[in-house]
C-alpha cells in the first residue's frame, strides 16, 4: 500500500482532534449537566439557597416589642414592618451581631441598614387616591386639602406622621 | 490487478480535497446528531427529581393568580421584589401597569419606573388632549411578572442550557451557564426577562424560588397590602390558590400564543396585552 502512511497520519490526526474535543468537553460541560434535563442539575439547589432579605414581622418583634405590639393591636396591620422600612436582613444582622465591619458600604449609606422613611412618601404609596384605584382602601385625594381639613397647617415640611402614628394610624393630639 | 494509472489518479491534492470533503460531512452530520440529541433531553426536571423540600416533585406545582380588581397600584410588590432580589435600577422583575380609558376609546398605559414609587394622581395631565378635554371613564392596574409558562419560548431558544424549569413548574436561569446572548429576552412575548447589567446574565422573576423553597411566600405576594397576588400549590385542592382558581373566572395573558402561562389573571380586560 503506497498510501498507508497517509492513512496513518490522517487517523492519528483525527484521533488527536477527537481526544482534544473530549478533553475540552469534559472540562467545559459540568458533570451534572443533563442528569435532570438540558441544564445543570445543581443550579436548582443554588437558586434555592439564597438567603431571604425580607424576614417578616416576627423577626422584628423581639427587639421592637413596643412598636410591634402597638402595630398588632392597631388598625394598621395590613402593611407590615418591611413594607415601609425595607428589607430587614442587614439591619437585623448589624444590630444583633454588631458586625458593622462586615457591611461597611451599606452602613455608610444607611446607618441602620434600613430604607430611610420620610413619613409621607410611604403613606402616599398606599393612600393617595388615583382614578384607577378600586376604592376599597381609605385614601385621601389631596395632601394639602386633607391636612387643612383636619386642622393642620400645610407646609413643604409637613408629614403624615406629624399627625398620624405610622404604626397605629392613631392621630396624635 | 490494478493498473498504475488507477493510483496516479489519486494525486495528493485530490486526496486532501476528499479528506476535507469527508471532514466537512462528518462535522455537519455530527453536529446535527449532537444538537438533536441535545434537543431530546427534556428541559423540565422530570418526576424522578426530588425537590429541595424532599418528597417527589410531582407533589407540588406552583401557580400564581393576579387579581387586577384588587390592585391599588401602590407598588409595594415592585419595591419588595427589587429589594429582595437586588434588581438594578431601571429594571424590573415585576411591574405594575396603569390602564386609563377615555370616552373616545383611547387607552393610555403608564408604568413610571415600573410603579416602584407608586402612581401620582396626575389626572389633569392625563386628560384627553385639549380639544377633546374629556375625563377618563374607566381604569385599573395590572401587575405583571413572569408567567412561568408551561410551553416556554425562552427556554427553547437558550443555546447553552442555562434556562430551565424545575419540577414545580418554576422557570429559572442558571447564572453560571448563561452567556448573556439575550435570545431569551427577545423570545419572551411578555417582556419578563432582561439582561442584568451587573452580572451580564439573563435575569427574571423566580417566584422568589429561594423563599418558596423555605416555605415563605414570594416577596411581592407577602407585601401586597391588597391581596391582589395569590401564590401557592395548585396540586393541593385545599390551598388558597386552588380555591380561588375553582371559584373565579381566570384568564392568561396572550393565550393565543399558546405558551400556557401558570400565572393567571382575574378581571383582565381585552385591551391588556
Ligand atoms: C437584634 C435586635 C433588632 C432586631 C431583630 C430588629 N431591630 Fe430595629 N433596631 C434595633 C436597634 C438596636 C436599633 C437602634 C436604635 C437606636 O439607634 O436608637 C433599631 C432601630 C430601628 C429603626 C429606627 C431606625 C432609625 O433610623 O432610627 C427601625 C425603623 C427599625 N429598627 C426597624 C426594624 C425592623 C423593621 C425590624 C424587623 C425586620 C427590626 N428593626 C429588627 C434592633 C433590632
Ligand atoms: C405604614 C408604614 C410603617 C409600618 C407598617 C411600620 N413602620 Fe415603623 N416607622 C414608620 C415611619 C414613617 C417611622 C418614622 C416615624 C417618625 O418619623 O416619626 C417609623 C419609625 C419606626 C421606628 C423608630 C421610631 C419609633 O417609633 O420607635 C421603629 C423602631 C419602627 N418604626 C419599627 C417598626 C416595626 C417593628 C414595624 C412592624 C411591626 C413597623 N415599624 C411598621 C413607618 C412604618
Ligand atoms: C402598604 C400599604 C400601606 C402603607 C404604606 C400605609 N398604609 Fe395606611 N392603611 C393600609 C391599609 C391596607 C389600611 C386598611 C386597614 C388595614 O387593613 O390595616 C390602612 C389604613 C389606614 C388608615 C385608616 C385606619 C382606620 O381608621 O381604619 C389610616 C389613617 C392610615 N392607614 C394612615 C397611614 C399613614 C399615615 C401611613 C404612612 C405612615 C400609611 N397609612 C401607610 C395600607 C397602607
Ligand atoms: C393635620 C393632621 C393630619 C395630617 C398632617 C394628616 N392627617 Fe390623615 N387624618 C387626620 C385626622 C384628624 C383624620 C381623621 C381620623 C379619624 O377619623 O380617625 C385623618 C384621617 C386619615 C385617613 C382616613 C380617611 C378616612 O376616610 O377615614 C387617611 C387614609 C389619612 N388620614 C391619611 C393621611 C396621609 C396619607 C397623610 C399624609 C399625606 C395624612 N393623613 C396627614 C389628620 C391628619
Amino acid at each position: 500500500m503506497r498510501h498507508a502512511k497517509h492513512f496513518v497520519r490522517l487517523f492519528a490526526l483525527l484521533a488527536v482532534v477527537l481526544i482534544a474535543f473530549l478533553a475540552v468537553r469534559a472540562q467545559v460541560v459540568p458533570k451534572d449537566f443533563g442528569t435532570l434535563g438540558r441544564f445543570r442539575a445543581s443550579a436548582i439547589k443554588e437558586a434555592a439557597m439564597r438567603e431571604p432579605r425580607h424576614l417578616g414581622n416576627e423577626a422584628c418583634s423581639d427587639c421592637h416589642a413596643k412598636v410591634n405590639d402597638a402595630w398588632a393591636a392597631g388598625k394598621h396591620h395590613t402593611p407590615q414592618c418591611e413594607n415601609c422600612h425595607g428589607p430587614g436582613l442587614l439591619h437585623v444582622k448589624v444590630m444583633s451581631e454588631d458586625s458593622v465591619a462586615a457591611y461597611p458600604d451599606r452602613i455608610k449609606a444607611f446607618p441602620k441598614a434600613l430604607r430611610p422613611t420620610t413619613g409621607t412618601q410611604e403613606c402616599l404609596w398606599c393612600h393617595l387616591k388615583t382614578f384607577e384605584r378600586p376604592s376599597a382602601l381609605k385614601s385621601i385625594k389631596n395632601v394639602e386639602r386633607h391636612t387643612i381639613e383636619k386642622g393642620g397647617t400645610f407646609t413643604a415640611a409637613s408629614k403624615c406622621t406629624d399627625c398620624h402614628n405610622p404604626h397605629t394610624t392613631v392621630v396624635k393630639q | 490487478m490494478t493498473s498504475p494509472a488507477d493510483h496516479e489518479e489519486l494525486t495528493r491534492r485530490a486526496f486532501l480535497e476528499k479528506c476535507a470533503e469527508a471532514g466537512a460531512h462528518t462535522f455537519l452530520f455530527g453536529s446535527l446528531f449532537v444538537t438533536t440529541a441535545m434537543m431530546r433531553l427534556p428541559q423540565e426536571a422530570t418526576s424522578r427529581t426530588v425537590g429541595p423540600r424532599g418528597g417527589t416533585a410531582k407533589e407540588v406545582i406552583y401557580g400564581f393568580v393576579v387579581d387586577t380588581t384588587k390592585c391599588i397600584g401602590c407598588g409595594s410588590c415592585v419595591r419588595a421584589c427589587k429589594a429582595e432580589n437586588n434588581v438594578p435600577d431601571g429594571y424590573n422583575r415585576t411591574w405594575v401597569e396603569q390602564y386609563t380609558f377615555f370616552p373616545n376609546g383611547e387607552v393610555i398605559v403608564n408604568s413610571p419606573n415600573g410603579g416602584e414609587n407608586g402612581f401620582e394622581d396626575d389626572l389633569p395631565e392625563r386628560n384627553m388632549p385639549e380639544e377633546i378635554g374629556q375625563l377618563p371613564v374607566r381604569g385599573f392596574f395590572v401587575p405583571k411578572l413572569c408567567n412561568h409558562c408551561i410551553d416556554t419560548p425562552c427556554i427553547q431558544v437558550c443555546p447553552v442550557g442555562a434556562s430551565y424549569k424545575t419540577a414545580e413548574g418554576v422557570v429559572l436561569v442558571d447564572p453560571q451557564r448563561c452567556v448573556g446572548c439575550g435570545y431569551c429576552v427577545q423570545a419572551c412575548p411578555f417582556g419578563s426577562r432582561f439582561l442584568n447589567p451587573e452580572t451580564n446574565t439573563a435575569d427574571k422573576c423566580t417566584w422568589c424560588y429561594h423563599r418558596i423553597t423555605k416555605g415563605l411566600k414570594p416577596a411581592c405576594v407577602e407585601y401586597c397590602p391588597a391581596k391582589a397576588r395569590i401564590f401557592g400549590n395548585v396540586n393541593d385542592p385545599y390551598s388558597e390558590i386552588s380555591q380561588i382558581l375553582a371559584t373565579n373566572r381566570v384568564q392568561v395573558l396572550k393565550s393565543y400564543l399558546g405558551t400556557r402561562p401558570r400565572t393567571r389573571y382575574i378581571g383582565l380586560d381585552s385591551e391588556v396585552i
